[in-house]
C-alpha cells in the first residue's frame, strides 16, 4: 500500500468538495465570477509586477530592503490572518473526527491538512510572486533569480503554517485545556499583531531615518529586521541580483533547513495533540461550565417587564462572541491592527494637511472596524437565523439589533483613535469636535452598511465568517462603504471650508472667500450628506427586503 | 372555538401547497387541515417533502404557490401574527451553541416577548427540571448530547405555550425514557387543546397519538385520514401502519431489495 495513500484520499475528496461548490452556482454566477477574478488579478498581480520592476530598474539600492520587507511582510500577514484557518483545519471539524477514528497515520493527517492550510496563503502570496518577479524583470536578473523565487515563497508559506501549527501545538500540550481556547485566541491575535508593529516600525526607521516621538527607544532595538528568519529568502535572492553565488545559496540552505525544522516538529507535536485539540476546538468546549447559576440569569432590570427581541439579540451575539473561538482570534487583530497603525504612522502635525490626513485615517480605521465586525454579524447567526425568522420578528427589527450592537464597539474605538490622533497633532478643541462629529457620522453610515452587506448576501450554512458574506453582498458592502465614504468626507470638507468662507478666513485659491461662496458650499454640502444617507437606507432596504424573501441559504441549512 | 359560516376554523391549514427548486416539485400540491386539539401524523420516506411541508407552514420557506393559514391567519399575507401563534421544532433543532441551556431558554422567551419575571421563571425551572436538563443547564449547548438539543428545542416552544405545535420528529435521538416523556406530553398538551402536527419516521408513535395522519409521497400527499378511512382506502381491514404505509408510498418491496443486493 502507499505510504501516502490516506493524504491522496482527503486531498482528493476536499477538491472535489470544492468541485461542488464551485459547480453549485449557475453558470451565469461562474462567469461573472471568472470575469470579476481574471480582472482583479490582471489589476492587482499587474500593479505588483509593475511595482517591482520600477522598484528593480530605478532603485538598485533599494532591492534587499525591498525583498526582505515583502517576504517579512507576507509573514506577518499570513501570522496575523491565518491562525483561524490553521486552528480550523488542524483542529476543527466532524470530517476530521472521522480521520482521526480510521485506521490512518497522524503524519497523513499532518500533510494533507498542511496541505490545505496553505492553500489561502498561496493565494495571499501570488501578489509576492509578481512583485518579486518584477523586481528580477526590471533589475535585469540571471534566470536562476526566477527559477528559485517561486519555490522560495512555497517555502516561506510552509515556514509560516508549520510556525503557526507549533504555536497551536504548543499551546494545547501544556496549556491547561480550561484555558486553551483563550491562550489559543490570545496566542493568534499578539503574535501577527506584535511582529506587525515591530515590522512596519522597523521599516519606515530604516527608510526614513527619521527620529519618531515616543518610539525612539522601542525601534532602537527592533530597527533591523534583516536576522529574523522571514527575511532570509528576501536576502537570498537579492544576492543572486548581485551575482553572489555563495551568500545566495547560504541563504538558501538556511531556508531550507529552517524549514525541515519547522515541518519535523510541527509534525511530532501535532501526533501528540490532535486528540486533544479535536477536544478543545473540535466542539463548542465541552468543558465550559458556569459555577454560579445566578450569572446565567438575564441581564440586570430583567425582573419585570416584556421581554426586548433586540436586547436579546444583542445579549445573544455578545455572549456568542466571547465563547466563539474562531471569531475572537479574528477580532484581536482586527483590533490591534489599526491601533498600531495609528502609533506608527501618525506624527505631529499642527498643519491642515495633518488634519485632513487624520480624517482619511479616521475614516479608514471606521471603515476597517465596521467591515471586521459588522459585515459577518447577519450570517453569524448561521442555524439560529431560523429562530429570528420563526419569530414575530420583522426583519427591520433585526437589523436594526444587529446595528445596535456593532456601533458601540465602532464608535468606542474609533473615537479613541481620533482623539489620540487629534491630542498627539494638537490640532485643538474645534478641530477635535469637528473629528469626532465625523466619526460619529463614519460610524454609524459603516456599521449599517456593513451589516446590511452581510443581510443582502448571508451564507448561512458557511462556518467561516470570513466566507459568510458572498460575492454580490461584498461588492454591495465595499461599493457602498467607499461611496458613502467618499460622499461623508466631501461634505464633511465643505462644511469646514464653508464655515471658513463665512468666516471670511478660508484660503481656497481662485476662488474668493465670501459669506455668499460659504453658503453654496454649505448647501453642496447638504446634498452630499443627503445623498450618502441615502446610499445607507437604499442598502438597508435591500437587506430588509432580502432577508424576507431569501431563502437559498436557509434551505441550505 | 372560532367557527366560519363553513364550520369551525382549522389550526393549521395548507391549501395546494407548492415548492419548487428549479424545476424540482419538492412539494406539489399539498392540502390538509389540522382541527383544533387534534394530534395529526405527517408521514412520508425520507426526501418525501415533509420537513419542506413543515417550513412553509411555519413560515420558515415562501411557497411556491398555494397558502397556508394558522388558525385561520394567512403566514404568507401576517407572517407576524401567525408565527406568535406556533412554535416549530426541526428535525436538527435550531440552538445556539455557545449558549448555555438557560440562556438560550430566556434568548426566545425574550424574542417572543414574553413577559419576565417569575411565571416566566417558573415555567423555565419546572421545564427543565421535566427535560432533566435542571443539573446541565450552565453548559453550553455545543457540549450537549443529540437528544439534549431536542430537549431543550422541545422546552424553548414549550415555554411559551403556542396554541400550535409543528414538530419535524420530536422523540430522534432520545432515550426511550425521554420519548416516552414527549409521547405523554404531547397528549396532555392535546387534551389541554393545543394543537400538533406531528412529523415522524416512527409509524408505532404515530399510530398510538394520531387521530389523523396524512402520507405524502414525492411531494404529493397520498392519503389523509384515520386509520380506519386508511384501511378501507387500502382495501384491508387488518392492516398496521406500517402496511399502509408501505403500500401507499409504493417502491420495491424489501425481499426484492434484499434478493437485488444479494444478487
Amino acid at each position: 500500500m502507499n505510504p501516502l495513500s490516506a493524504t491522496r484520499t482527503i486531498l482528493r475528496v476536499e477538491v472535489l468538495a470544492l468541485r461542488h461548490r464551485v459547480l453549485k452556482r449557475g453558470p451565469v454566477r461562474l462567469v461573472l465570477l471568472a470575469i470579476f477574478l481574471a480582472a482583479a488579478g490582471i489589476f492587482i498581480l499587474g500593479g505588483a509586477f509593475t511595482v517591482g520592476a520600477t522598484a528593480g530598474h530605478f532603485l538598485p539600492g533599494a532591492i534587499d530592503p525591498v525583498l526582505v520587507g515583502g517576504f517579512t511582510g507576507l509573514s506577518v500577514l499570513m501570522l496575523v490572518v491565518g491562525f483561524p484557518t490553521v486552528i480550523a483545519t488542524f483542529f476543527v471539524g466532524r470530517d476530521l473526527l472521522q480521520l482521526a477514528l480510521a485506521p490512518v497515520r497522524t503524519i497523513e493527517i499532518f500533510i494533507a491538512r498542511l496541505t490545505l492550510a496553505m492553500g489561502a496563503n498561496l493565494l495571499i502570496s501570488s501578489i509576492l510572486l509578481a512583485v518579486v518577479l518584477g523586481m528580477g524583470a526590471g533589475a535585469g536578473a540571471p534566470p536562476a533569480y526566477f527559477v528559485v523565487a517561486v519555490p522560495l515563497i512555497f517555502l516561506q508559506v510552509l515556514a509560516i503554517t508549520s510556525t503557526q501549527t507549533v504555536l497551536m501545538s504548543i499551546v494545547l500540550r501544556w496549556v491547561p485545556a480550561r484555558m486553551a481556547r483563550d491562550v489559543a485566541a490570545a496566542v493568534a491575535g499578539l503574535t501577527g499583531a506584535g511582529l506587525y508593529l515591530a515590522w512596519n516600525l522597523s521599516l519606515r526607521q530604516s527608510f526614513s531615518g527619521r527620529s519618531r516621538p515616543n518610539v525612539d527607544n522601542l525601534t532602537l532595538l527592533i530597527q533591523r529586521i534583516d536576522w529574523l528568519p522571514p527575511a532570509w529568502p528576501g536576502h537570498a535572492l537579492s544576492e543572486i541580483i548581485a551575482g553572489h553565488g555563495v551568500a545566495a545559496t547560504t541563504w538558501i540552505g538556511l531556508t531550507l533547513l529552517m524549514n525541515v525544522a519547522l515541518v519535523a516538529a510541527a509534525s511530532v507535536l501535532y501526533k501528540h495533540t490532535l486528540l486533544a485539540g479535536l477536544g478543545v476546538f473540535g466542539s463548542a468546549q465541552a468543558i465550559w461550565k458556569r459555577n454560579d447559576r445566578r450569572a446565567s440569569a438575564p441581564a440586570v432590570g430583567a425582573a419585570s417587564g416584556s421581554g426586548s427581541p433586540a436586547l436579546a439579540i444583542a445579549r445573544k451575539d455578545w455572549l456568542a462572541f466571547r465563547r466563539d473561538i474562531r471569531r475572537l482570534s479574528r477580532l484581536l487583530p482586527a483590533v490591534l491592527f489599526p491601533i498600531g497603525y495609528v502609533f506608527a504612522v501618525t506624527r505631529p502635525s499642527r498643519s491642515m494637511g495633518g488634519f485632513w490626513s487624520e480624517v482619511l485615517l479616521v475614516a479608514f480605521m471606521s471603515m476597517f472596524m465596521s467591515t471586521t465586525l459588522a459585515t459577518p454579524s447577519i450570517p453569524s447567526e448561521r442555524r439560529g437565523f431560523q429562530l429570528l425568522r420563526m419569530a414575530p420578528l420583522p426583519m427591520w427589527q433585526v437589523l436594526r439589533a444587529k446595528v445596535l450592537l456593532t456601533l458601540p464597539p465602532v464608535l468606542a474605538m474609533t473615537m479613541a483613535f481620533g482623539v489620540v490622533v487629534a491630542i498627539a497633532s494638537s490640532n485643538g478643541a474645534d478641530r477635535l469636535l469637528e473629528l469626532s462629529t465625523l466619526v460619529i457620522w463614519l460610524g454609524c453610515g459603516f456599521v449599517a452598511i456593513g451589516v446590511s452587506a452581510g443581510g443582502i448576501d448571508p451564507r448561512f450554512d458557511a462556518l467561516d465568517d470570513r466566507r459568510a458574506v458572498g460575492l454580490v453582498g461584498t461588492l454591495a458592502g465595499l461599493g457602498g462603504s467607499l461611496g458613502f465614504g467618499l460622499l461623508s468626507v466631501g461634505a464633511f470638507a465643505l462644511f469646514i471650508f464653508g464655515g471658513d468662507a463665512l468666516a471670511g478666513t478660508a484660503q481656497l485659491g481662485p476662488v474668493p472667500s465670501t459669506p455668499a461662496i460659504g453658503a453654496l458650499m454649505w448647501a453642496a454640502g447638504i446634498v452630499l450628506a443627503a445623498a450618502s444617507l441615502a446610499v445607507v437606507v437604499v442598502l438597508l432596504w435591500l437587506a430588509n427586503s432580502r432577508l424576507r424573501s431569501f431563502e437559498t441559504a436557509i434551505a441550505n441549512t | 372555538m372560532t367557527s366560519t359560516a363553513q364550520g369551525p376554523i382549522a389550526a393549521v391549514e395548507a391549501r395546494q401547497l407548492v415548492k419548487r427548486y428549479g424545476v424540482v416539485r419538492a412539494v406539489d400540491g399539498v392540502s390538509f387541515e389540522v382541527a383544533r386539539g387534534e394530534i395529526f401524523g405527517f408521514l412520508g420516506a425520507n426526501g418525501a417533502g415533509k420537513t419542506t411541508t413543515l417550513r412553509m407552514l411555519c413560515g420558515l420557506l415562501a411557497p411556491t404557490s398555494g397558502t397556508a393559514f394558522i388558525d385561520g391567519i394567512d403566514i404568507v399575507e401576517q407572517p407576524l401574527l401567525a408565527k406568535a401563534r406556533l412554535g416549530y421544532l426541526d428535525e436538527d433543532p435550531f440552538v445556539h451553541p455557545h449558549l448555555t441551556g438557560r440562556e438560550f431558554l430566556h434568548f426566545v422567551a425574550d424574542l417572543y416577548r414574553m413577559p419576565r419575571g417569575a411565571e416566566r421563571q417558573r415555567r423555565m425551572e419546572r421545564l427543565l427540571g421535566l427535560f432533566e436538563l435542571a443539573d446541565r443547564d450552565g453548559e453550553l449547548i455545543g457540549a450537549y448530547s443529540h437528544g439534549m438539543k431536542q430537549k431543550i428545542g422541545l422546552a424553548s416552544l414549550l415555554i411559551r405555550e403556542p396554541p400550535v405545535l409543528l414538530l419535524d420528529e420530536p422523540t430522534n435521538g432520545l432515550d426511550p425514557r425521554s420519548a416516552r416523556l414527549v409521547k405523554d406530553l404531547l397528549e396532555e398538551l392535546s387534551s389541554r387543546g393545543t394543537t400538533v402536527l406531528l412529523s415522524t419516521h416512527i409509524l408505532e408513535v404515530a399510530q398510538a397519538l394520531c387521530r389523523r395522519v396524512a402520507i405524502i409521497d414525492r411531494g404529493r400527499i397520498t392519503a389523509t385520514g384515520t386509520m380506519r378511512e386508511l384501511r378501507a382506502q387500502a382495501g384491508n381491514e387488518q392492516a398496521s401502519l406500517e402496511d399502509l404505509f408501505l403500500k401507499l408510498t409504493a417502491g420495491p418491496e424489501s425481499k426484492e431489495l434484499i434478493e437485488r443486493l444479494l444478487a
